[in-house]
C-alpha cells in the first residue's frame, strides 16, 4: 500500500509538464496553429528558469520569466504564420532550433562553464489544511507543489472557457471553420495571437517545472523529449482539456514506471527501460490516432482574402 | 545569371545582416567582436588542419541536412535523421566488428551498406506507421531518437564495449572496413567522395527525373499529384526512406571513416544543425552543401574561438538562428 501511494504521489508530480505543455498546444492548436516548437520552447523555459530563479533567489519570478520566453515564442509563431503566412512547421521547427541554441547559450553567459552547476531551492510541498489528513487520498492529492494544483485547476478552467462560454465557442469556430467564424464577425487574427502568446507562456511554465522541481539545476537537453510527448498526449486527448489531464496521467504513469524500474534494479538491461516511454507513446498513437478528433484547420493559415480554402 | 544573383543575393544580405546584428551583441557581452569574427571565418582557410576539419564537419551535415530537405520535397518533414545515424552507425559498427577479417574489398562496402541499409529501416518504421495508421511522421521520427540514444548506449556498454575507453565506446572494426585515405597527414577519408556523390545523385534525381518529379509534385500539390495517377502515399514512404538510407549513409561514414568504432554520443549535434541548414536552404537541395559548407565553417571556426578567446561557442549559434530569420523573412519580402 505505502509503495502504490508513493507511486501514485510521483505520478501527479510527474504529469505537470506533461499537462501544462500540453494543454498550451491544444489552446493553439483549437484556433488552428499547430505548435511544434514545444520542446525548444521548454528547454529555454527550463534554462532561464532557473538562471532568473538562481539570480533573483526566487522561483516564482524565475517561473514568470519562464513564461514571459515562452509567450514570446507564441508571438513570433502567431506573427510569422497568422500575419506573414508563413508554413506552420517551418516556422515551429525553426522557434525549436532557437529555443534549444539559446537554453545552452544562456547559462554559459550568466554563469560560465563550471564543473559543479549551482543550485536553486525545489518547489515546496503544499500541505492543504484537513484535506490533506485523509488516509491515501491525502497525500497523494492534498501534499503537492502549487504547480500540480495549478496544472488541475488550469484544465478545470480551460474546459469551462471552451465548451461552456460563448466566448469559447467562438475560438473553437476559428479552429474549425475560420471562414465561417469570420463571416459571424469573430476576429480570428486575435483569437490565434492570444491562445498562440497563452500557450506558449505554458509551455515554457512546463519547461521550468523540471529544473524546480526535479533537479534544481539546468543540465542540457532536460526535457528528454517531454516537449515531443506533449503532442503525441494533445492528439492522445482529442484537442480537449479533460482528456488531456486524464491522458497525462498515463504518460506520467509510464514515465513514473519506467524510472522506478531502474531504482529497483530489474532484470533487463536499462537501456530497454528508457525506451519505453517513446514506445509505449507510438503504440497508444497507433491505437488512439484514428478516433482523435482534431481541430479541422489545424495547422493551417486562413487568408481572409482568398476565396477558397 | 540573372536568376541567380537573385538566388544568393538575399542570402548575402541575410548573411551580412546576421553578423552585424549578432555582433551588436556579442559586442555587448564585453567580447572582442573583431578577433572573434575574423576566427569564426577564417579558421577554416588559415590552416590546412582548420580545412579539413570544416570538410569533415561538411560530410555528416550535408547528409544529414539531406535527409530532412528529401522527404521536405514531398512535403513530409524528417526529425529523425539524429536516430537513423545512429542506427546506421551502431550496424556498421557491429558488420565492422563482427566480419573484422574480411579483406578491405568485401568488408568496406558491407560496412557502408549496412549503415546505409539500418538507417533506411528507421526511416521505414515511421514511414510504415504514416503510411498504415495516417500518424504523423514529425512525432514518430522525433520519438524514434529516443529510442535509438538508449539503443546506442546497449551496444556502447555491451559485450563489444572497449573497456580501457572512459566514455561508451566499441572495440574497433577490422582494418577492412576503414575508409581510404585522401589526405594522410591531417586525416581526410574518402567520405567525402560519397558525401558529394550523394548530393549531386539527389539534385539531379529531383530535378532531372521522372520519380523525382512525381516527389517534387507530391510536396507542392498532393491532391493534384494524385489527380495526375501519382501514388502520394507511397511517395511519402519512399522520400522517408531515402532520407533513411542519407542519413545512414552519415553514421556509417562517422564509423568507417572519422571513429572506426562506435561512440556514444557521435551523432554531436547534427541534427538540429542539418534541420537548420535545410530550412536556411528553403528546402533546396542544390543549396543544401553550400549552406552545409558555410555552418561547418561557423562551427569550426566557434570552436577555435572558445579555445583561443575563451568565448562560449555557442555564440556562434546567434548568427545562425539569425541568418535563418532573415532568410525566411527576405521570403515574406520576394512575395510582395
Amino acid at each position: 500500500m505505502e509503495t502504490l501511494v508513493t507511486f501514485l504521489r510521483l505520478v501527479l508530480l510527474s504529469m505537470v509538464p506533461f499537462v501544462l505543455a500540453s494543454q498550451g498546444t491544444m489552446l493553439g492548436g483549437r484556433t488552428g496553429i499547430f505548435n511544434v516548437a514545444q520542446e525548444g520552447i521548454m528547454l529555454l523555459g527550463a534554462s532561464l528558469g532557473f538562471l532568473v530563479s538562481y539570480q533573483v533567489g526566487n522561483n516564482f519570478v524565475g517561473m514568470l520569466a519562464a513564461m514571459a520566453a515562452g509567450a514570446l515564442f507564441g508571438l513570433l509563431l502567431a506573427y510569422f504564420t497568422t500575419t506573414l503566412k508563413m508554413n506552420q512547421f517551418v516556422i515551429g521547427l525553426s522557434l525549436f532550433f532557437i529555443g534549444v541554441g539559446l537554453s545552452t547559450l544562456l547559462p554559459k553567459l550568466v554563469i560560465g562553464i563550471t564543473l559543479s552547476p549551482p543550485l536553486i531551492p525545489t518547489l515546496p510541498e503544499v500541505s492543504i489544511p484537513v484535506l490533506s489528513q485523509i488516509p491515501l487520498l491525502g497525500p497523494i492529492l492534498f501534499r503537492q507543489n502549487g504547480l500540480v494544483y495549478f496544472s488541475i485547476f488550469l484544465s478545470l478552467v480551460l474546459w469551462y472557457f471552451l465548451y461552456r462560454t460563448q466566448r469559447g465557442l467562438e475560438l473553437r469556430a476559428v479552429g474549425e471553420n475560420p471562414m465561417a467564424a469570420d463571416s459571424l464577425g469573430i476576429n480570428t487574427v486575435r483569437a490565434r495571437y492570444w491562445t498562440a502568446i497563452a500557450g506558449g507562456a505554458l509551455i515554457g511554465l512546463a519547461g521550468a517545472y523540471l529544473p524546480m522541481v526535479y533537479t534544481g539545476t539546468f543540465t542540457e537537453a532536460m526535457t528528454r523529449g517531454r516537449g515531443w510527448l506533449a503532442i503525441a498526449l494533445t492528439f492522445f486527448g482529442g484537442w480537449s482539456p479533460l482528456t488531456i489531464l486524464t491522458g497525462s496521467l498515463f504518460f506520467a504513469g509510464v514515465e513514473v514506471l519506467a524510472f522506478r524500474a531502474q531504482v529497483i534494479g530489474l532484470a533487463v538491461p536499462y537501456q530497454y527501460l528508457l525506451m519505453v516511454p517513446y514506445l509505449a507513446t507510438i503504440l497508444i498513437m497507433i491505437l488512439t490516432f484514428r478516433k482523435a478528433r482534431v481541430p479541422a484547420f489545424l495547422g493551417q493559415n486562413y487568408d481572409r482574402e482568398k476565396r477558397n480554402l | 545569371m540573372k536568376t541567380l544573383g537573385r538566388t544568393i543575393l538575399p542570402y548575402l544580405i541575410a548573411i551580412a545582416a546576421s553578423f552585424a546584428a549578432a555582433g551588436i551583441f556579442i559586442a555587448a557581452m564585453g567580447f572582442d567582436v573583431g578577433r572573434a569574427y575574423q576566427t569564426i571565418l577564417l579558421t577554416s582557410f588559415r590552416t590546412p588542419n582548420g580545412f579539413i576539419q570544416t570538410l569533415l564537419k561538411f560530410i555528416p551535415l550535408t547528409l544529414q541536412a539531406l535527409a530532412f530537405t528529401v522527404p521536405l520535397t514531398a512535403g513530409k518533414f524528417n526529425i529523425g535523421g539524429e536516430g537513423q545515424m545512429i542506427v546506421g552507425g551502431i550496424a556498421a559498427a557491429a558488420v565492422g566488428i563482427t566480419f573484422s577479417d574480411l579483406p578491405p574489398v568485401i568488408l568496406l562496402p558491407l560496412v557502408i551498406l549496412a549503415g546505409v541499409i539500418a538507417g533506411a529501416f528507421w526511416g521505414l518504421v515511421p514511414a510504415w506507421l504514416l503510411y498504415r495508421f495516417g500518424l504523423n511522421e514529425i512525432l514518430t521520427t522525433v520519438l524514434l531518437n529516443f529510442v535509438s540514444f538508449a539503443l546506442i548506449d546497449l551496444v556502447a556498454t555491451g559485450p563489444w564495449r572497449d573497456t580501457t575507453a572512459g566514455h561508451p565506446t566499441t572495440i574497433p572494426i577490422g582494418q577492412g572496413g576503414w575508409l581510404p585515405m585522401l589526405v594522410s597527414n591531417p586525416p581526410l577519408h574518402s567520405g567525402i567522395i560519397l558525401a558529394v556523390l550523394v548530393a549531386a545523385g539527389i539534385y539531379v534525381y529531383t530535378s532531372r527525373t521522372t520519380g523525382g518529379y512525381e516527389l517534387v509534385a507530391t510536396g507542392a500539390n498532393p491532391r493534384a499529384a494524385e489527380v495526375f495517377g501519382i501514388n502520394v502515399k507511397r511517395m511519402f514512404v519512399f522520400s522517408l526512406v531515402l532520407a533513411g538510407a542519407l542519413a545512414g549513409l552519415a553514421g556509417s561514414i562517422e564509423v568507417a571513416g572519422v571513429h572506426r568504432r562506435l561512440i556514444e554520443g557521435m551523432q554531436s549535434n547534427f541534427l538540429v544543425l542539418g534541420l537548420i541548414i535545410g530550412l536556411i536552404a528553403r528546402g533546396n537541395n542544390l543549396a543544401v552543401p553550400f549552406v552545409a559548407f558555410f555552418i561547418a565553417v561557423l562551427e569550426v571556426g566557434a570552436s577555435a574561438m572558445q579555445r583561443t578567446l575563451m568565448i562560449p561557442v555557442e555564440m556562434v549559434f546567434i548568427v545562425e538562428a539569425l541568418v535563418l530569420l532573415f532568410v525566411l523573412l527576405s521570403d515574406v519580402v520576394r512575395r510582395r
